[in-house]
């Protein structure tokens, strides 16, 4: 006599039900095995064999508690530890099932791998441009001030040293609050090689603020940046003590000559540190040297000159909107003390990171948004897959269903399935993320990514686990949700093929959304590509070709204006002596290498005393600068050599110039002032108009500018432009050798194609086209896929019906247009409701289109166009197929 | 529908069920015993069958499981659909034979 209820209460693990409820089902369990092993017995089998079948009832019984658990009433909330087991065996149930399908689990795992492989590589570039590029402690609590002109908010915000010494005066909310000057190029002479460098004037406070120390020496005191007696000392940068002195520490307290300026080394910065604020931020400048800012040549300049960027750090307890509100106030008094200077003018400020990111974190945003809309679709499409598969897998389903899987068992088996495969996949994304992220920093403008601050990390990793979670969920939940909605009726009912009504309009309804999603990103590429050929369509106002670019700065030896004109001419001629060389001119501040300087423009009978002049830019160049840049001559004369004679007398004005202050008049012949006090100045004669040059950017438009002839005030730091007859880089080494033996010693910098600058302007622009093409094209292909994927699903299920129809005498043709038509239903759908989307989006990033509007009809008409195509071809091969149905054979199967 | 369906004519208990889907199904569903069991729970938790333990004379004491009125509601409705689904299948080899 065996003891079956004591077998049943030993194997059994615990229920999750009252004694008097559990006891009854071992009763029962017990009773089955009883009853078995009794027939067996009677029908003479063998003991061992009875035995056995006994125990073969309930072979696993961890799911059979698990089963029982969640019909039972308590069994959900109690019961995490069996689910859990339950789970993880449902995770190996899945594992092994896909090991024997790996066709499908490959594609499926690659098509994962890349949507969480793109959205890692993306998410960790975003993450090191748009959302950390400040790093520095507690980087929330530092503030950029800004002066901004309230009529030309574009305007980079400059502040003038006389209102940042007002500022800092005043304002309470700021634990310290430092200045920094442009960039400025000063030349390193007396040790070894010349060489220049790029550095930074900033107040004593600077560092500070930041947070930063030296890592050898010290940074500057406040004793040393006194604006009556400045000390003539300097920080390096890590980068240059290695280059140039050997990570020498001896180097502290020694002289180093910057612009024949001799200045003693006090300290090393770290290594790690880089100065990620303006004006550096946006441009591919190190920082080598870095002086007090009362050493600055300029900074004793009147308050009209705005040279500062200014940055500090709050005090305890204060937030950003208060320190703004302060600022604010701040700027109106003394606006109101100064209007000659400061009036329009308003002083604001913000985070400091939104300052250094802002200018990226649209086009960043816009990435990261789009590249989740390609992990979205491939979701769908595994989604679709695990559809498909369940569908072939249905009488196992139907019959787990029918015999008591729970709802939830039979969910948690589709979860676990598409757990799998989402982990899977974003094990290979992550391989994908590191080259995918290689590629990008190595594409990306040295402006937007500074190579080496790009890394997979932490972060990275949690994101990605994100990533997978979200695709498990999205992969697996229409599967899992149709299963147990289905559950045990509609799986026995329809022997082979329940899934099809319900699980073919969820089927459409992903593709649907893939078509729609897919159509967002192309036309948001749509709009950025034209955009593009517009920016390159755009005439930068010269002949970019042929022309290189050579900065120079003339030795400091050259201090009086003849001196520099002569040296000037003399280099002028030697470079004009080479053989390829076709015409050698020079200016003080070239198109598109950032630097601008303005003045005031007073045109003569249009402005009352006291009130400030228009804002222009300021050039001084050579007679022959417009004819070696082709920049075109619209009206009057360009200077000539009589010019030279009265250089102050002659002014030439470019067309907006001209528009803007005398709107349908000739202003040849007309008379202006310039400067900030136009009754201290000269008339000037309007000579001509030139054309508009794009200065400031191909995208920006451009702006009034004023040029004068260079002998007027000789250029200290000329920048040369040379008209060469064929590729101007292959003359670049022998130019500036030329240069420099001509003048011993003279640095010649930013040595570029005028054609490399042009591209350069639009750089920023080309990546983020180029990547959102890229997205627009996967997305193409995977909505693509999925369509292909539902169509062909729908033949092979629709194949008796269409072999119905063919014995009916229904033509192949007739099969092609329902299989297309169920095509172009979809496609039709999913377009109508992506150019929704589409347009939303295309509103978000209105501000980086150029010269197209959001609703450009063309973007939308040509990516409807392609994906309809597209879709058109995915649909035809499986209809092609519907149309070679033999009716006899369709008719016959029965699956 | 096959465990009402097999109540609906007296009330059985689980040995019996199991043997009769077993026997009935000519082995044509993979079926475990296993999985009976949790059914008749879940049948019975949602009202539509209703256990008991019944001593018969002579027999082991059982449980018994017999349809209740929703039950029988239920296998109705299940019924009808199930017909529907047939006739449409019959109407469509029915044309594949003419």
């Amino acid at each position: 006599m065996h003891d079956w209820i004591g077998y049943v209460r030993g194997k059994l693990p615990p229920l999750n039900a009252g004694p008097q409820r559990e006891s009854a089902i071992i009763a029962e369990l017990a009773l089955q095995m009883e009853q078995t092993y009794n027939d067996a017995i009677s029908a003479g089998e063998p003991e061992a064999v009875a035995l056995r079948r006994a125990r073969a009832q309930f072979a696993d019984w961890q799911g059979l508690a698990g089963d029982i658990n969640s019909v039972e009433r308590r069994a959900l909330s109690a019961n995490r530890a069996t689910l859990l087991a339950g789970f993880l065996r449902d995770l190996r149930y899945a594992s092994r099932s896909l090991m024997r399908s790996r066709g499908f689990a490959a594609v499926a795992i690659a098509t994962l791998a890349f949507g969480i492989g793109a959205n890692t590589a993306i998410f960790t570039l975003v993450d090191a441009v748009a959302i950390r590029s400040v790093p520095y402690y507690q980087a929330n609590r530092l503030v950029a001030v800004e002066t901004r002109k309230a009529q030309q908010p574009e305007l980079e915000p400059w502040t003038s040293t006389l209102d940042f010494a007002d500022l800092r005066q005043h304002a309470t909310s700021f634990a310290t609050l430092a200045g920094v000057s442009p960039i400025w190029n000063v030349v390193m002479t007396g040790r070894g090689e010349t060489e220049r460098v790029e550095s930074l004037y900033v107040s004593a406070d600077f560092f500070p603020t930041l947070g930063v120390g030296a890592q050898v020496g010290r940074t500057f005191t406040a004793e040393e940046d006194i604006r009556a007696r400045p000390a003539a000392v300097v920080v390096l940068s890590h980068a240059l003590w290695s280059r140039r002195f050997g990570a020498d520490a001896a180097i502290l307290g020694q002289a180093i000559t910057f612009d024949s300026q001799s200045y003693r080394v006090i300290g090393v910065l770290p290594g790690d540190f880089r100065y990620a604020g303006e004006p550096v931020a946006g441009t591919a400048s190190e920082i080598d040297a870095w002086f007090p800012l009362a050493a600055n040549p300029i900074v004793n300049s009147a308050r009209s000159l705005r040279f500062l960027k200014v940055v500090g750090r709050l005090k305890p307890g204060i937030s950003i909107a208060q320190c703004a509100d302060e600022v604010r106030r701040i700027g109106n008094n003394v606006s109101s003390e100064n209007p000659a200077t400061n009036r329009g003018f308003v002083l604001d400020a913000k985070g400091f990171s939104a300052q250094v990111t802002g200018r990226f974190r649209l086009a960043m945003l816009l990435l990261l948004g789009t590249v989740g809309f390609v992990l979205l679709m491939a979701c769908a499409n595994v989604a679709n897959l695990l559809m498909a598969r369940a569908s072939a897998r249905q009488r196992e389903i139907s019959i787990r269903a029918a015999l008591g899987a729970s709802r939830l068992r039979l969910f948690q088996q589709m979860l676990a399935e598409g757990a799998v495969l989402a982990v899977a996949g974003g094990v290979s994304g992550i391989g994908l993320a590191y080259f995918a992220l290689r590629f990008l920093v190595a594409v990306a403008p040295t402006s937007l990514v500074h190579p080496g601050s790009v890394a997979l990390d932490g972060r990275a990793l949690a994101f990605t686990t994100f990533a997978v979670v979200i695709a498990t969920l999205l992969a697996s939940l229409p599967t899992g949700w149709r299963v147990a909605r289905d559950q045990i009726e509609c799986g026995l009912r329809s022997s082979g093929r329940s899934f099809t009504g319900g699980g073919n309009r969820l089927r459409s309804a992903l593709v649907v959304v893939q078509i729609a999603a897919a159509l967002v990103l192309m036309v948001g590429a749509g709009l950025l590509i034209r955009s593009f050929q517009r920016v390159l369509e755009v005439d930068p106002g010269f002949r970019p070709a042929n022309l290189l670019t050579v900065s120079t700065q003339l030795p400091s030896g050259t201090q009086s204006p003849a001196q520099r004109t002569a040296l000037l001419r003399t280099i002028r001629e030697s470079l004009q002596a080479m053989p390829g060389v076709e015409s050698v001119a020079a200016i003080s501040r070239l198109p598109l290498l950032g630097s601008n300087l303005s003045t005031w423009l007073f045109p003569e009978g249009k402005f009352l005393p006291g009130e400030p002049g228009h804002d222009v830019e300021y050039r001084a160049a050579t007679i022959n600068y417009f004819t070696t840049m082709g920049i075109p001559l619209k009206a009057g004369k360009l200077f000539d050599d009589r010019d030279i004679a009265t250089p102050d007398a002659n002014i030439l004005v470019n067309e907006t110039a001209a528009r803007k202050f005398w709107p349908g008049e000739n202003p040849v012949g007309k008379r202006v002032k310039l400067g900030t006090r136009p009754e201290r100045h000269p008339w000037i004669t309007v000579i001509g108009i030139v054309g508009d040059v794009r200065h400031s950017g191909i995208d920006s438009e451009p702006r009034p500018e004023v040029y004068r002839p260079d002998v007027l005030s000789p250029l200290g730091a000329p920048i040369l432009v040379v008209r060469t007859v064929s590729d101007p880089g292959l003359l670049a080494p022998s130019i500036t050798a030329r240069i420099r033996s001509v003048a011993a010693g003279m640095p010649t910098y930013n040595v570029f194609s005028m054609q490399a600058l042009v591209d350069r302007s639009t750089a920023q622009r080309r990546f983020v086209m180029l990547l959102l093409t890229g997205f627009a094209a996967a997305a193409l292909i995977l909505a693509g896929v999925g369509v292909y994927g539902t169509v062909s699903q729908s033949v092979v299920q629709r194949t008796q019906e269409i072999g119905l129809r063919m014995a009916l005498g229904a033509s192949p043709g007739s099969a092609l247009r329902l299989v297309l038509g169920q095509g172009v239903r979809l496609t039709a759908a999913g377009l109508m409701a992506g150019s929704v989307g589409a347009f939303g989006l295309a509103r978000g990033m209105r501000s980086m289109l150029f010269a197209i509007g959001p609703m450009d009809a063309v973007a939308y008409l040509e990516a409807a166009l392609l994906l309809a195509v597209f879709a058109g071809l995915a649909c035809y091969f499986p209809a092609r197929r519907a149309t070679r149905v033999d009716p006899l054979v369709a008719l016959r199967s029965n699956s | 529908m096959i465990i009402l369906a097999m109540l609906e004519g007296r009330p059985r208990h689980g040995y019996e069920l199991a043997k009769l889907i077993e026997s009935q199904s000519e082995s044509q569903l993979q079926f475990h015993v296993a999985s009976l069991y949790p059914m008749l729970y879940r049948l019975e938790r949602k009202l539509l069958v209703e256990g008991k333990w019944v001593e018969k004379a002579g027999e082991r004491r059982r449980r018994f499981y017999k349809l209740t009125p929703a039950g029988r509601r239920a296998l109705v409705v299940h019924r009808r659909t199930w017909r529907e689904f047939v006739s449409a299948l019959n109407r469509l080899t029915g044309f594949s034979h003419a």
